[in-house]
């Protein structure tokens, strides 16, 4: 874990409702090394999901800055940002955000759709991810079909699809009971541990991130509060 | 980037969902394009009853040329209508009639002017025909070899043709061989006509009558066949040369040498050139007839051919087919509305869909070439539905103004025509309408924000 994947420096994000200033983030500076379990913690508005939605270039940021394996991501374009989404970055939500008319196989083989994979190899390794995933027998299943544990799974799958080094997970067991969350975070774990993947955890329960990451930065008004190994 | 596979296939899948919704819009295409091309349909097919009507008379590409001001009243007025060069000429002081005559002689010089193809003087005899009881005075016309497979001559009810111009033939109209044999007018055919005509001799200068005495002579001709229609009035002038009974050019020349028609003829000099009251120009091809009509003009005489008639017809079926195309025009907008409606409903339905293809790698051409796909392929639909549709609808007006116009003793005809060109066109005009349709909203998609997508319910 010596190579910065994820840096910020000075990082603002600040919005205006009517003539109210928000400052969602008003000067975040941390990095998020290789490999590294990172749990950002806060309550909610604290700021930890615009970080996270920046760190996907899904928004841009206000001033400061933003790096992705060392490339700037606020100078890159909007195409430039859609390929990062595609390549370097997995998103996983807490709502899940699976497209509810696709199979689950069709949900996990749209993000290599967008990246110009072919059909065949795209469908050979969505089965693939699902199947990884426990879900060898759901993939023509619709997400209504499936439980929330399942449909989580089929959202890591999609993550997972086009190979990215960092993954962003968006409080991923806010929708789950207990022993299905536990599973969840186990299966970020062993992606963590066995394939490398660089995970940032957006969590509100500090003891489900200190179980499972490397590191909880916890955040407050949008400011840093705490670093935690 | 997505394939262009990947995008129609997600388009077309994306149109599966709400099949009601994209049947009614494609539905309200299919009507504009049907009512677009239905309209333009009808336009060609009334042009093609008009027009094409007189292309089949092969009268496309002949010009009648007379001497100056021989053309009578109405006629001489539609022979000036050539344009701006045309009257130019004239206003420069063509040669006037007294030096200009249509004789043999100019017969041969027209023959040799660019993209003329046939000059043949229009020969028009009064002569009595007689065959058996059967006696009638007619005025027979000559008909050139060249006429051979146009216009009325396309069709023979019996015989065929003249073989040869220098033979002793002659070709009846239908209803003339019935005046002659009711019953069995195929028989006609081989059979000798009597042509009887008034001719001049030139009686002895001591004579006491002193000039000219005029006895009644004939010839016979043989019918070499019989022709369906006769269309003698649609041609000025006689362009047409189609009478009641038509001659071989030799024939008609033999009788033209020394038959009196007035009492003028009579005094004619027999040792001046003969001059002709009209010849008929045939041009290579018809797109040169209003070149060679200039040139007739610049060398002094009057011309007058069936495009300058048709010309008007024409600009006034341009301006038929324009209003028709207007009135088309309004379904099919009404129907790209309809198109902006489903597709921006679709957009407030699909945001959160939206919103999750751009976090997971989606471009905004990715999401704006979905859209657009989904409108073509509305209009791909609309276009083929409407098309057979107007087709239908084509057939079943032509179906019953056919047995109208029957009844009422009409040739039948097609009135609406739907040519490849305009299935095409249809096609082509209703993914483009669709596209336009389409471009707003699918740019509106395009620009979603994301994270505000993400958080639509």
């Amino acid at each position: 874990m010596t190579t910065g994947v994820v840096k910020c420096q000075d990082l603002k994000k600040h919005y205006r409702i009517g003539n109210t200033v928000v400052r969602a983030l008003d000067g975040v500076s941390t990095t998020v090394f290789e490999k590294e379990f990172v749990a950002l913690l806060g309550r909610s508005g604290s700021g930890k999901s615009t970080l996270l939605n920046l760190i996907a270039g899904l928004d841009h940021p206000t001033s400061g800055s933003l790096q992705i394996d060392g490339v700037e991501l606020a100078a890159m374009s909007a195409e430039e940002l859609s390929r990062h989404r595609q390549r370097s970055i997995g998103i996983i939500f807490q709502s899940f955000n699976l497209i509810s008319s696709m199979t689950a196989l069709e949900n996990v083989a749209l993000s290599m759709t967008f990246a110009g994979i072919s059909k065949r190899e795209r469908e050979a390794r969505a089965a693939h991810l699902l199947e990884s995933m426990g879900l060898a027998g759901r993939q023509t299943h619709r997400p209504k079909e499936l439980s929330g544990g399942e449909q989580q799974r089929v959202a890591i799958s999609r993550a997972l699809a086009n190979n990215p080094r960092v993954l962003l997970a968006d409080e991923p067991t806010g929708n789950l009971d207990s022993r299905t969350a536990t599973e969840i975070m186990e299966v970020l774990k062993d992606l963590n541990v066995r394939e490398g993947k660089t995970v940032i955890l957006v969590s509100h329960d500090a003891k489900l991130a200190a179980q499972y990451a490397h590191r909880t930065i916890a955040l407050m008004d949008g400011l840093v509060q705490e670093s935690a190994s | 980037m997505m394939t262009l596979e990947d995008s129609i296939g997600l388009s077309l899948r994306n149109l599966r969902q709400s099949k009601l919704r994209t049947t009614l819009t494609t539905l309200g295409v299919a009507i504009g394009i049907a009512s677009l091309s239905g309209m333009i349909s009808l336009g060609i097919g009334l042009q093609d009853q008009v027009v094409g009507r007189f292309m089949q008379s092969g009268l496309f590409g002949n010009i009648t040329v007379t001497e100056q001001s021989d053309l009578p009243g109405a006629l001489a007025q539609l022979g000036q209508r050539g344009g701006p060069r045309a009257r130019g000429v004239r206003a420069g002081g063509a040669p006037g009639r007294s030096e200009v005559r249509l004789d043999d002689d100019a017969i041969r010089r027209i023959s040799q002017l660019q993209h003329v193809r046939e000059v043949t003087p229009n020969l028009r005899l009064p002569v009595e025909v007689s065959l058996g009881e059967f006696s009638s005075p007619v005025v027979a016309t000559a008909t050139p070899m060249s006429s051979k497979g146009e216009g009325t001559f396309q069709t023979f009810s019996y015989g065929e043709f003249f073989r040869s111009e220098s033979d002793n033939d002659c070709m009846l109209t239908l209803d003339m061989a019935t005046r002659i044999a009711e019953k069995d007018t195929g028989s006609l055919i081989g059979k000798k006509l009597t042509l009887s005509y008034a001719a001049s001799q030139k009686t002895p200068s001591d004579s006491i009558a002193g000039g000219f005495q005029v006895h009644r002579t004939g010839l016979q001709c043989r019918i070499a066949g019989i022709v369906e229609r006769n269309p003698g009035a649609v041609g000025p002038g006689g362009a047409l040369s189609v009478s009641g009974v038509m001659l071989t050019m030799g024939l008609a020349r033999a009788i033209d040498l020394d038959i009196v028609t007035s009492p003028q003829s009579l005094l004619r000099d027999p040792e001046a050139a003969k001059t002709y009251a009209a010849v008929t120009v045939k041009v290579k091809q018809s797109q040169y007839t209003q070149d060679v009509e200039d040139d007739l003009r610049r060398m002094g005489f009057q011309a007058f051919s069936i495009d300058d008639a048709l010309r008007g017809a024409k600009n006034a079926f341009i301006v038929l087919d324009i209003f028709l195309s207007l009135i088309g025009s309004i379904a099919l907008t009404v129907s790209s509305l309809g198109i902006v409606n489903t597709m921006v409903m679709s957009i407030l339905e699909r945001t959160r869909e939206i919103g999750i293809m751009k976090a997971i790698g989606a471009s905004d051409n990715d999401i704006r070439w979905i859209f657009l796909g989904e409108a073509s392929a509305i209009g791909v639909m609309g276009g083929f539905v409407g098309i057979a549709l107007s087709w239908v609808v084509g057939h079943v007006i032509n179906f019953g103004a056919n047995i109208y116009i029957q009844n009422q003793g009409g040739t039948p005809g097609d009135l609406f025509s739907l040519p490849l060109w305009l299935i095409a066109g249809a096609l082509v005009f209703s993914i483009l309408v669709s596209l336009g349709a389409g471009s707003y909203p699918a740019s509106r998609a395009a620009k979603l924000d994301p994270i505000q997508s993400l958080r639509h319910d």
